[in-house]
């Protein structure tokens, strides 16, 4: 790939998402706009990047730069976050909601593999009377549309998810792909969200996932994000990050749980809470 | 270190699940049938059995039945891997005493995902 490409392509995702490419990724870039390159009948993806600057079209950028983005996620994604976030934090969260309605957003989603797991962690362990929504938003629009379908191929059923949870809660169509219960479906929404972007037209959310997103952002929009996250926090609501990702030194309104690797909570609570609860 | 015993009548499909079962730090057998594979596992009970479906001889289902019934034969995870992927079968395999299932074609990402689903790593 020719600099000039790479760096045009570079400069897209760092504007549009904040998500920086390091030239030795180029490769990347050329697997994840081969769909676009064929389907607008490019021949290289010089000729996409002409094209870029020369419609300045804003819907055809924003597809790009979304593609660009790695998608690669996975069914119970480190699992063990998951369930413990579900089995003690959800039951805090429910505890403290009279109305027994919990929010839980899972930030920068993709095609909606984790939002499934918690879903069906739900499924398998059901809380009467609680109302739990599960949102999933990612930048990319095909990706949304995926997950709302929740339908999954060969390889994507095959990676985190057991083979039990799969008959459960999963059809298989004449295709050979599999599809997610109506059950999981009705439990989960999805909406395309740029997280650089101001989130609150989401509302607020007692439980965030927020996974393997900062880890690959310019320090500025890591910046734009955690005040982000900060402010579409609930009160007494945890952040979940992935390993190896931290909020250190991005903002001052949240701190490290005091009980769950890679949980944030709001500044100066994660101490109180946990002697409250010795 | 840990064994896994791979049972498929292809050889190809051998070769491909050896090296990445190799790579995940198991030492590994082969056997290209059921009742082969069930002579080996009498000898010396691996902790892994990757097992094909369809085979000449014994098929994968009558060795996972005959396997379980075996003294020692409730240890190896079995993990079938066929390309008989609907539902039905799934469940028959599952039934029969399988701990999990592979649909072929398969990837390195998935037999891990696999492997670790039954705590084999």
């Amino acid at each position: 790939m020719q600099d000039t490409v790479f760096n045009a392509l570079a400069d897209l995702a760092l504007s549009t998402t904040g998500q920086s490419i390091a030239p030795s990724k180029a490769y990347l870039m050329e697997a994840r706009l081969a769909g676009i390159a064929r389907r607008e009948g490019f021949g290289t993806l010089d000729d996409l990047v002409h094209c870029l600057e020369s419609r300045q079209n804003p819907v055809f950028r924003a597809e790009v730069a979304a593609a660009l983005l790695s998608r690669d996620t996975w069914f119970f994604r480190d699992r063990g976050s998951l369930e413990f976030l579900m089995r003690t934090k959800l039951a805090n969260a429910l505890a403290a909601s009279p109305s027994g309605r919990v929010r839980i957003w899972c930030a920068g989603g993709s095609t909606g593999q984790e939002a499934y797991s918690l879903a069906m962690l739900l499924e398998d362990d059901p809380l009467p009377g609680a109302k739990i929504e599960i949102l999933s938003t990612d930048i990319c629009k095909q990706a949304t549309e995926k997950g709302r379908l929740g339908t999954y191929g060969h390889y994507e059923v095959q990676r985190g998810l057991p083979i039990q949870r799969l008959l459960q809660h999963f059809t298989r169509l004449d295709s050979g792909d599999w599809q997610a219960s109506e059950a999981l479906r009705s439990r989960v929404s999805f909406r395309t969200h740029n997280l650089i972007e101001p989130a609150g037209g989401l509302g607020k959310f007692e439980i965030i996932l927020c996974r393997n997103v900062l880890s690959g952002m310019a320090r500025p929009a890591r910046v734009r994000l955690a005040e982000s996250l900060a402010n579409q926090l609930s009160a007494g609501g945890t952040i979940l990050l992935a390993e190896g990702e931290a909020l250190y030194g991005l903002t001052d309104r949240l701190e490290p749980s005091s009980d769950l690797r890679f949980g944030w909570v709001a500044a100066g609570t994660a101490n109180a809470r946990a002697i409250t609860a010795a | 270190m840990k064994t896994c015993l791979i049972v498929d009548d292809s050889r190809v499909v051998r070769k491909v699940a050896s090296r990445i079962v190799r790579d995940l730090g198991f030492a590994v057998t082969e056997a290209s049938e059921g009742s082969e594979a069930l002579d080996m596992c009498r000898r010396a009970m691996p902790d892994a059995v990757i097992l094909d479906w369809n085979m000449p001889v014994m098929n994968g289902l009558d060795f996972v039945k005959a396997l379980r019934r075996e003294e020692g034969g409730k240890v190896p995870r079995v993990v079938f891997c066929s390309i008989e992927n609907d539902a039905e079968h799934i469940q028959e395999a599952i039934r029969s005493g399988a701990d999990e299932f592979i649909m072929k074609p398969f990837d390195a990402d998935i037999l891990e995902s696999k492997f670790a689903e039954v705590g084999l790593i």
